[in-house]
């Protein structure tokens, strides 16, 4: 038997009748926290491996550190982020299963060869970086190099497929907003690789580029604000409201995402560069992880949420009505 | 015991209940059994569905037994949902018929107390996957394991499933389910197994007053049409198709349901949505948008970080 709902909170979208208030649709049987933990990971490493290959081209003090982290942090997506998402298979044994086939009209297809492509060429750039001075094993800094590019291009689409892969499915929450989700989500990748290259390079007192990366994180932050209050704008619009009532909701997006991960961290980089550089410096690590924490609970808060408006028979009623269909092209 | 039923009682293994009748042995399976059951014939490379008229279901549930009898499903719970006759509450894993069971209210939102002579107060529909012309839990499926039959039909191969999970989110009607013990997905297979055989559905077959109609779609279009306009002729005015082509339930470029409903109430009453969408629609720009904002933060590094060389 399936859980029976309380009836919707807040301002209900559907007034008329339902079957007995129960369900009409099945919430995403992911485990929040797991394929939580992949996308702001995946998000991450993607954005972190574009951002090695754009300092390599930039080259700003200490370019060459940066990139090495970036391409260490890459690592992140084929390691712990590819276990995520095996553990959180019910047949993980059959992960293999995946690469099968080839289905664009699935981003989880899509996405399954992002990451193959993504792991591919960032371990050729990391096995470069750590390799590529041992003699006899020289060869790998060409292919190094030659795996820069694509690797940041998978990393650009690594942190942000998954939005895609969250809209194109029918849980209210996420199929309403497939645009300002996926740069809610692009943003937020950009603003945490730049969070944990940032406290990289102030552990290596490069302040001079960390000041940098933490002025981009502020430009990705604001980016992530923008798109965080059109979501909440078109949510509202299609009766969705209420999805924020929850308590994963006001915990996860609001505190979480919104205030500890957006809010906080645009007041303190902000701060950081009206002070001079040295005064800044503990604002500035703080801000960071204000930022990766507020990342990894925008993940999970707008799974959470997700399912509840998929649960919720007068959110998901009143969301399929034909007045929030497409337009006609 | 006549010749031939002897011979068979000989051939395969026979309950003992089976030898009360030996007039009923049969040499094998009757080829194309469906044109005596449902007048139609089962052939590769047809489309094949349901329709089903929610004003002649009785609430029986011989859908539900059958389905889980052919297709050997255990029950999903033993218990009350105290709220109707339903006591089943939903498709999932383990049910792919369900009959909705809805009490019709009065005007003032109370039971209606008096009825009109033959009338009932009782809305049933028996629900089930509705093997969408574009479906998106077919669409969502990373491993292939859900593929679209030589009937027209979408089937999950059990074999191939990893239990991503996909599926589930991405059904409009939240028919697909997970089987936690198991870990694959499950749904109504339209009895392709059957359908191999050249039987009609087990649901279909057991239904006692042709409220799920088996068939050919277009064949089963044209008689639901053609039901509409008999209901509306006498009175019932609410009388409608759910999955008709581009119509309700068949919206947002779902392309048409190849099980579709004449319901006579709004579809929310029996939890079914009035205008669902095809998510593969939103892929492209959830993809685009997403690509668009890394571009544009590149640039942004680009230039902010590039001022280390001025």
């Amino acid at each position: 038997m399936h859980d029976m709902p309380g009836p919707a909170q807040g301002g209900s979208a559907y007034d008329g009748p339902t079957y007995y208030d129960r369900p009409s649709l099945k919430p995403a049987p992911f485990n929040t926290t797991v394929v939580g933990g992949y996308i702001f990971l995946a998000g991450l490493a993607g954005a972190a491996q574009m951002l090695a290959a754009l300092v390599r081209r930039a080259r700003p003090p200490g370019f060459r550190r940066v990139a090495r982290t970036g391409h260490a942090l890459s690592l992140l997506a084929p390691t712990l982020g590819a276990g995520l998402l095996i553990y959180d298979l019910h047949t993980p044994q059959r992960f293999a299963n995946m690469l099968r086939i080839f289905r664009r009209t699935s981003p989880m297809s899509i996405g399954t060869w992002v990451l193959m492509a993504f792991s591919g060429s960032s371990l050729a750039t990391v096995a470069a970086d750590w390799l590529g001075r041992v003699p006899g094993l020289r060869w790998l800094r060409p292919l190094g190099r030659a795996a820069e590019l694509p690797a940041a291009v998978s990393g650009a689409a690594l942190g942000t497929y998954t939005a895609s892969l969250l809209s194109a499915t029918s849980t209210p929450l996420w199929a309403a907003t497939p645009r300002a989700l996926a740069v809610r989500f692009g943003a937020s990748s950009v603003a945490s690789a730049c969070a944990a290259l940032s406290l990289a390079e102030r552990r290596a007192d490069n302040h001079r580029t960390a000041r940098d990366l933490d002025t981009l994180a502020l430009a990705a932050l604001g980016v992530e604000l923008a798109a965080s209050l059109a979501c909440r704008r078109r949510w509202r619009a299609v009766g969705l409201g209420a999805a924020e009532d929850t308590v994963s909701g006001k915990v996860l997006l609001e505190g979480g995402a919104d205030l500890v991960g957006t809010a906080l961290p645009i007041a303190l980089h902000a701060a950081a560069l009206a002070a001079p550089p040295a005064a800044s410096r503990r604002g500035s690590a703080l801000g960071s992880f204000a930022t990766l924490i507020g990342s990894l609970c925008l993940r999970i808060g707008v799974l959470e949420a997700g399912d509840a408006t998929a649960l919720r028979p007068r959110e998901s009623l009143g969301f399929a009505q034909p007045r929030n269909l497409p337009r006609q092209r | 015991m006549s010749v031939t039923a002897e011979r068979s009682v000989q051939a395969v293994h026979v309950h003992p209940r089976a030898r009360d009748y030996p007039g009923s042995f049969l040499d094998g399976v009757i080829p194309n059994e469906s044109e005596l059951t449902c007048g139609t014939r089962i052939e590769p490379g047809k489309s094949y569905g349901f329709f089903t008229d929610t004003t002649l279901c009785i609430g029986c549930k011989a859908c539900e037994v059958a389905c889980k009898e052919w297709n050997a499903l255990p029950a999903d719970s033993v218990g009350f949902t105290g709220m109707s006759y339903d006591n089943t509450g939903g498709l999932s894993a383990n049910t792919w018929r369900h009959v909705a069971f809805i009490e019709k209210r009065g005007p003032t939102g109370t039971r209606q107390t008096d009825q009109d002579a033959f009338q009932s107060g009782w809305l049933m529909m028996s629900d089930v996957c509705k093997h969408c012309h574009n479906a998106p839990c077919l669409e969502a499926c990373p491993t292939g394991a859900l593929f679209r039959t030589e009937f027209d039909t979408v089937v999950v191969q059990q074999d191939i499933c990893n239990g991503c999970g996909y599926c589930v989110p991405a059904c409009p009607f939240g028919v697909v389910d997970l089987n936690p013990l198991d870990g694959k997905a499950h749904k109504c297979t339209l009895c392709y197994d059957r359908l191999k055989g050249g039987l009609e559905p087990a649901c279909a077959k057991a239904c006692p007053t042709d409220s799920i109609q088996f068939g050919e779609v277009p064949e089963l279009q044209a008689r639901a049409e053609q039901r509409v306009e008999q209901l509306q002729s006498l009175g019932v005015a609410g009388a409608h198709l759910y999955g008709a082509p581009g119509g309700e339930g068949a919206t947002g470029g779902l392309g048409h349901l190849n099980a579709f409903f004449l319901l006579t109430e709004r579809p929310e009453t029996y939890g079914l949505p009035p205008a669902p969408t095809r998510p593969a629609n939103r892929v492209a720009p959830g993809l685009l948008a997403g690509l668009a904002t890394m571009a544009g933060l590149a640039l942004g590094a680009l230039a902010l970080l590039g001022g280390g060389r001025r």
